[in-house]
């Protein structure tokens, strides 16, 4: 499943390793070569850690696809030259993908769906697309959902037949209108750009849902659609940790409902882990290309430029995992959400495809935090 | 093809700091002293001087930061001429003398410095890193000795060069720098089967198959004003990045390139020099420069290193300084160091390390893993 790229133009034979559009010699277009047949032609065992790679020993392999691509990877598991290398998709809910982009947003998206087994869609299922762009921020501070992987994503959609008419985005911002929000995260221009819906959720209809104690008033479009994609931006929380695929479902509540729990954090962390529940299925593509570390979600982190795409069924298996590749201290939520039986909360019975954790594994900056998220 | 515009340039002076890991130096300080030092070599003063070039890499983990480095120079020499900086990683150093060969003016100051020795080794190697491509190497775990190490394992594969080839290419380079005052390990000479049984740092290379890691400056006077030592070839190229997107692994092609450039510009051929410095920041690049730069064919450099033939007392003397290796490896100033031994040693200025009345020298200067190379061949006048 690991991809070898090239862009290579066919009239005069040159290859990029970088996406490039035109070649610079003949002007003639040039042309995505994906090579998926690996094979191992080196390999080299790792002892000194650095700050990016702080687990020893691992492994850096050379792969050689079948158009005589190369391509480093790194892995934990040991290989020898020849060895074929090829990752298993696994449609389980205890599988997370974790891809590293390699400057192309629209293969590392496809490869972390492809990779938890892709999408049952058609030209008849309506979409529905839940970014985080409820604050206003560029995207290159890393509090927003990059709109590359949203870019990517739509494009995945449409191409695999999806009417554009079926596809819809939905946010609502409880601390700005909505509208400025939209302009500045890039929700407008994709919006436009493809001809796509967008529904602002807090103009919908909600409906009050009760689960365990907690009585939440859900917005009724979650029930409208044939599939939910949350697509959280991964970035650091100094209240619960970490924003990721629990967090961003808040947005499907009412604003008092958020504001109400805002005020007690032992409330929300309660509310969060059990809200997941209220949806019909739903998957998560985890935006970690840019996200945020230290103090976040908002203005008091900043970029963490982690590089990665993740794709889970379940929203405990994939907050689990990403707390532990950017080694974040605690998750209540997910940690209170596990004990309900809401997902496989054991990191060692959690699957990670794509890479294995501990070739992941970086330390990012904690966020400070609350007493709920210091060990 | 354009034609390179190098004009008739001299060697005037040199002057290096000790390569050390002495962290009480700033930058600034061993620029001044290094500068000294050169003037002093070339008999002149800074009245002289009307341009100059600098590398330098900017490194954070020491505190060092400086990245408009050029008016910095401009404070520390009192003189406002053009000074441009010259970045290349491990190859600044190579490529500021080559710039600095190319301006039009009567003397130039070429200058490299780096305090790369100040922090943990864990931030110090991912600065290194940062030198390597950011999504395709950095985010696979591509540390340089690995980097080198896949490079030296396709070699083996392909022409049967092994591990104790490359332990006799450090043996040879850390013998010889115990002879170098100037180098890291003076007077520490270390026992081949010290190398052989060294501790695997990312396989098949081990700690000794690395150069180490110094903070230093270096510097050279070029002149239009005839001296006794020429610059009588120079040529400068690049590669890709990345090792893995080359057709073949082994051949570092900015070498090739900037080798056949510079030694066409000497009218001469690799058998008529008598003593080289070149780029050992792991002990494969130096064994696949032999082959590179025309010295042996393709997979025979193991053979000439086996019978010695790049020993102090063989047919060419290589890195007769110790090299990266046992000098040590500062990043930008390596190049310049370079020129400065291979200056000493056509002028018999080296002492116990000095080679039989040398005429032609060459530098050989690389940044990354085979990204920038610069070749300097140099004549006793």
């Amino acid at each position: 499943m690991v991809k070898v790229l090239r862009w290579v133009c066919e009239k005069c034979n040159k290859k990029w390793i970088h996406p490039v559009k035109k070649c610079i010699y003949c002007n003639d277009e040039i042309k995505k070569q994906i090579g998926r047949k690996t094979k191992v032609i080196g390999v080299s065992k790792v002892n000194i850690p650095s700050l990016l790679h702080p687990i020893t020993p691992y492994h850096v392999l050379i792969l050689e696809d079948e158009h005589g691509n190369k391509m480093p990877k790194k892995t934990i598991n040991e290989y020898n030259i020849g060895d074929v290398y090829e990752d298993t998709p696994d449609t389980s809910e205890s599988a997370i993908a974790v891809v590293k982009i390699k400057y192309d947003y629209d293969e590392a998206v496809s490869e972390a769906i492809e990779l938890i087994g892709g999408l049952d869609i058609d030209e008849n299922k309506k979409i529905l697309i839940k970014p985080n762009l409820s604050i206003p921020g560029y995207s290159y501070l890393g509090m927003t959902t990059n709109p590359r992987v949203l870019d990517s994503l739509i494009k995945l959609l449409l191409d695999n037949g999806v009417k554009k008419e079926n596809i819809t985005l939905a946010e609502q911002s409880f601390f700005v209108p909505m509208e400025k929000a939209a302009s500045k995260t890039g929700l407008n221009h994709l919006v436009e750009k493809y001809g796509i819906n967008f529904i602002d959720i807090s103009k919908t209809e909600f409906v009050e849902k009760v689960v365990r104690e907690f009585k939440l008033n859900i917005s009724k479009i979650v029930d409208d659609f044939d599939l939910l994609i949350n697509v959280p931006v991964i970035k650091t929380d100094m209240v619960l940790g970490m924003d990721g695929a629990f967090e961003n479902l808040t947005r499907f509540l009412k604003k008092e409902d958020f504001e109400e729990l805002a005020k007690d954090p032992m409330k929300a962390v309660g509310a969060l882990a059990v809200l997941p529940s209220v949806f019909p299925k739903f998957i998560t593509i985890g935006d970690g290309s840019i996200g945020e570390q230290g103090n976040g979600p908002a203005m008091y982190g900043r970029p963490g430029f982690f590089d990665l795409i993740t794709a889970a069924r379940n929203p405990v298996v994939h907050d689990k995992a990403v707390q532990e590749i950017l080694c974040l201290r605690k998750l209540p939520y997910v940690e209170l959400a596990g004990k309900v039986g809401a997902g496989v909360y054991d990191i060692s019975k959690i699957k990670i495809i794509g890479n294995e954790l501990d070739a992941l594994r970086r330390e990012i900056d904690q966020p400070i935090g609350s007493k709920l998220i210091k060990k | 093809m354009s034609i390179d515009p190098m004009p008739k340039r001299y060697v005037k002076g040199v002057g290096m700091t000790k390569f050390s890991m002495d962290i009480a130096r700033d930058t600034v300080d061993m620029c001044h002293d290094v500068v000294y030092d050169a003037l002093n070599d070339a008999n002149t003063s800074m009245n002289d001087i009307d341009a100059a070039v600098v590398s330098t890499v900017d490194v954070k983990v020491t505190g060092e930061r400086q990245r408009h480095y050029p008016p910095i120079l401009t404070s520390l020499l009192k003189k406002k001429i053009p000074i441009i900086r010259v970045p290349a990683v491990c190859g600044g150093g190579g490529a500021a003398f080559w710039s600095a060969l190319r301006l039009k003016y009567d003397n130039v100051l070429a200058l490299a410095v780096d305090k790369v020795v100040g922090g943990p080794t864990t931030l110090i190697t991912h600065e290194i890193m940062t030198a390597s491509d950011n999504l395709w190497e950095q985010e696979e775990g591509l540390i340089f000795p690995t980097i080198n190490a896949l490079v030296a394992q396709q070699h083996m594969l392909k022409y049967g060069t092994t591990h104790d080839d490359l332990a006799l290419i450090s043996y040879k380079n850390h013998e010889h720098g115990s002879l170098n005052p100037k180098a890291h390990f003076y007077k520490k000479k270390v026992p081949l089967e010290k190398i052989k049984s060294a501790p695997v740092i990312s396989s098949p290379f081990t700690l000794f198959d690395c150069s180490i890691s110094v903070n230093g400056a270096a510097a050279a006077i070029i002149s239009s004003d005839k001296t006794d030592v020429e610059v009588a070839g120079s040529g400068l190229a690049t590669d890709y990045l990345a090792p893995f997107e080359r057709d073949d692994i082994t051949v570092w092609n900015a070498g090739v390139k900037s080798g056949k450039k510079a030694f066409e510009q000497a009218g001469i051929t690799p058998q008529d020099i008598n003593v080289m410095e070149l780029h050992d920041a792991f002990s494969i690049v130096e064994l696949i420069a032999y082959e590179d730069l025309g010295f042996c064919k393709k997979g025979d450099a193991k053979e000439l290193v086996r019978n010695g033939y790049f020993n102090l007392d063989g047919k060419i003397p290589v890195n007769t300084s110790g090299g990266l290796k046992a000098r040590g490896h500062p990043i930008s100033p390596t190049g310049m160091a370079q020129v400065v031994e291979v200056v000493d040693q056509l002028r018999n200025k080296c002492g116990d390390r000095q080679v039989s009345n040398p005429k032609y020298g060459l530098t050989h200067n690389i940044g990354g893993a085979g990204g920038t190379t610069s070749v300097n061949i140099f004549k006793k006048i």
